[in-house]
């Protein structure tokens, strides 16, 4: 992307661009999000680029969720959602009209805050979006293939066709990433998704998003500093509203250009 | 009382166990009290019915039609027009209805033409039943030419139950967490394959709850049917839906309406075969409710 010099319209903070020269899977410009009147995400310019892991991290209720919910246009179900500016995938705009938003969600995956598997059986979990988009493989080969990347083939092997209700909280969420993985994407989402698990879950899943970290792009929110600076490559802050620093992740960790980042990421805020 | 060790602010508190506990006593025996109640009167009506009309069941009362002499008067019309009526009517409600809650829960936009929409419906479930009669009577019967028939009382009765079914599917509809349907337009699937693989599987329970009672209230309706003028002497069983036919309480009515006393006596059987119709009926319902429920 060539046009990241900051116009002299911009804001003087919040543009520090990370080293890592790589393709964007995102490049979001002036794009400005909310519900009805009310403004959540003002003007905002970042890029995700591709097979990185990207954290956003933020006090809650500064749109985190709102901005990776606009990444595979899981917002178009809320009727109040309004967006602005412009947010590209691959080149695409994200908002086209010729842009199909469940060929989209294909290929831009999301694993949520709790745990959500179907209620069926946990092999139907991982076939069902392949099913239903068509695909033409064996998708029981696909679902082992897909559970095994997601480090769960070894617990659920001998049970493929028990509920998926029956597994534990941290099963249940690799078992959601697996779910994702069956579809193949580019991109995967994750809103929080530790959030609800005990800390030898989140440790799993931690190394699992590390052994995904060459093939896929990441986004993913976290309430978890900790997290944010251990698997991530690069970091966005965002407060009230803003972009306040996005670089790489060690640099924000170590020398934040801005106070406001420094006091949130070593907890010294509010 | 032996001390808990609740610490240096206990006495900030004054527990009043006896008195609490003396309530809540209290409360209970008042509510199984009132339990009783309802359930004994039930029992005393229900007695007293077996006791009137239990003599005159028979294979006999099931199987002939109505007549002038008590003893060769039996039900068969009746009962059949009945299971006419609720098939029909089951055909016609439940995919509308269900169709109806599933628009307004999932699809339609919240303009202030919805939200008059549903305002109705909730308010349709209140009008009495006798004016959906003046409905069906003005609308099927005469104005749509179907003649006091099965489909006219069906038509009829469908409607009187619609807002039921819709309302009780919209709440089971609205019951069903929306992480639910993230997940699967997550994975690509569009709003019809949400719906459909997810979406009403989940719901499927609280809809047949609804429907179990709207169908249950049908068993029962005896105004609107009689709005609609359907004839009490029927002397042959429907063989189509523009047949003319006659129902089970509208048999009881006119039993009841004699000098006779051993017409009370047959409409007391009557209510019985009744009471085991929709015994029966609600009893496929539950099963088939119980088997959606433990699939998911
Ligand atoms: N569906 C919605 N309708 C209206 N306001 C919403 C909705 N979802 C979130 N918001 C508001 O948007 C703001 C940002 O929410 P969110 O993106 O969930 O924040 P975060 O994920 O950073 O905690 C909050 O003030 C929240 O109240
Ligand atoms: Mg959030």
């Amino acid at each position: 992307m060539t046009d990241a010099a900051p116009g002299p319209t911009q804001p003087t903070e919040g543009r520090a661009g990370p080293d890592v020269q790589v393709e964007a899977a995102f490049t979001c410009r002036g794009l400005t999000l909310g519900y009805g009147d009310h403004v959540v995400v003002r003007d905002l310019d970042l890029e995700f680029p591709e097979k990185r892991i990207t954290a956003i991290i933020g006090p809650s209720g500064c749109g985190k969720s709102t901005l990776v919910r606009t990444l595979n246009r899981m917002n178009d179900f809320i009727p109040s959602f309004t967006k602005a500016g412009t947010c590209l995938y691959r080149g695409v705009e994200l908002y086209d009209p010729s842009l199909d938003p469940v060929l989209l969600r294909r290929q831009v995956g999301m694993v949520f805050q709790k745990p959500n598997p179907f209620p069926k059986t946990i092999l139907q979990n991982v076939t069902w979006g392949p099913m239903i988009n068509g695909y033409t493989g064996d998708l029981r080969e696909l679902a082992v293939e897909s559970l095994q990347k997601a480090a769960l083939w070894g617990e659920v092997a001998a049970r493929l066709d028990q509920p998926a209700l029956s597994l534990s909280g941290g099963q249940q969420q690799r078992l959601c990433i697996a779910r994702t993985l069956a579809m193949q994407p580019d991109v995967i989402l994750m809103d929080e998704p530790c959030s609800s698990l005990d800390p030898v879950s989140t440790s799993r899943i931690e190394e699992l998003m590390d052994s995904l970290r060459e093939r896929y792009t990441i986004v993913i929110v976290t309430h978890n500093m900790q997290q944010a600076a251990r698997i991530s490559d690069l970091t966005a802050f965002l407060e009230g509203g803003d972009l306040v620093e996005f670089g790489d992740t060690d640099q924000i960790f170590t020398r934040p250009l801005y106070k406001r980042t420094e006091d949130y990421v070593t907890g010294r805020f509010g | 009382m032996t001390s808990l060790g609740l610490g240096d602010n206990a006495h900030l508190f004054q527990a009043n166990l006896e008195q609490r506990r003396r309530r809540s006593a209290r409360f209970r025996r008042a509510c199984s009290a009132f339990t009783w109640l309802g359930v004994g009167t039930l029992f005393v009506l229900l007695g007293q019915i077996l006791y009137q009309g239990a003599a005159w069941l028979g294979w006999d009362f099931l199987t002939s039609f109505a007549s002038r002499f008590p003893s060769r008067a039996g039900i068969f019309a009746a009962l059949v027009g009945t299971l006419w009526l609720i098939v029909t009517t089951a055909a016609i409600s439940i995919p509308v209805g269900v169709a109806a809650a599933i628009y307004l829960e999932e699809y339609a936009p919240r303009t202030r033409l919805t939200r008059f929409l549903e305002l109705n419906i909730s308010n349709l479930a209140g009008v009495p039943s006798i004016v959906y009669g003046l409905l069906g009577l003005a609308v099927f019967v005469r104005w749509l030419s179907l003649e006091r028939s099965v489909i006219s009382g069906a038509l009829t009765m469908s409607v009187l139950i619609l807002p039921v079914i819709v309302t009780a599917a919209r709440e089971a509809l609205r019951a069903v967490p929306p992480s639910l349907r993230d997940a699967a337009l997550g994975v690509g699937a569009t709003r019809w394959q949400c719906t459909w693989h997810h979406v009403i599987p989940q719901a499927l329970p609280g809809i047949l709850t609804g429907v179990i009672l709207a169908i249950s209230r049908v068993f029962g309706e005896t105004a609107p049917l009689l709005v609609i003028g359907l004839p009490i002497f029927v002397s042959r069983t429907p063989s189509g839906l523009g047949d003319s036919f006659t129902v089970l309480p509208l048999q009881i009515y006119n039993w009841t309406q004699r000098p006779n006393h051993e017409f009370q006596n047959l409409a007391a059987a009557g209510i019985i075969v009744l009471l085991v119709v929709l015994l029966l009926t609600n009893l496929v319902a539950v099963v088939l409710r119980q088997r959606t429920e433990t699939e998911s």
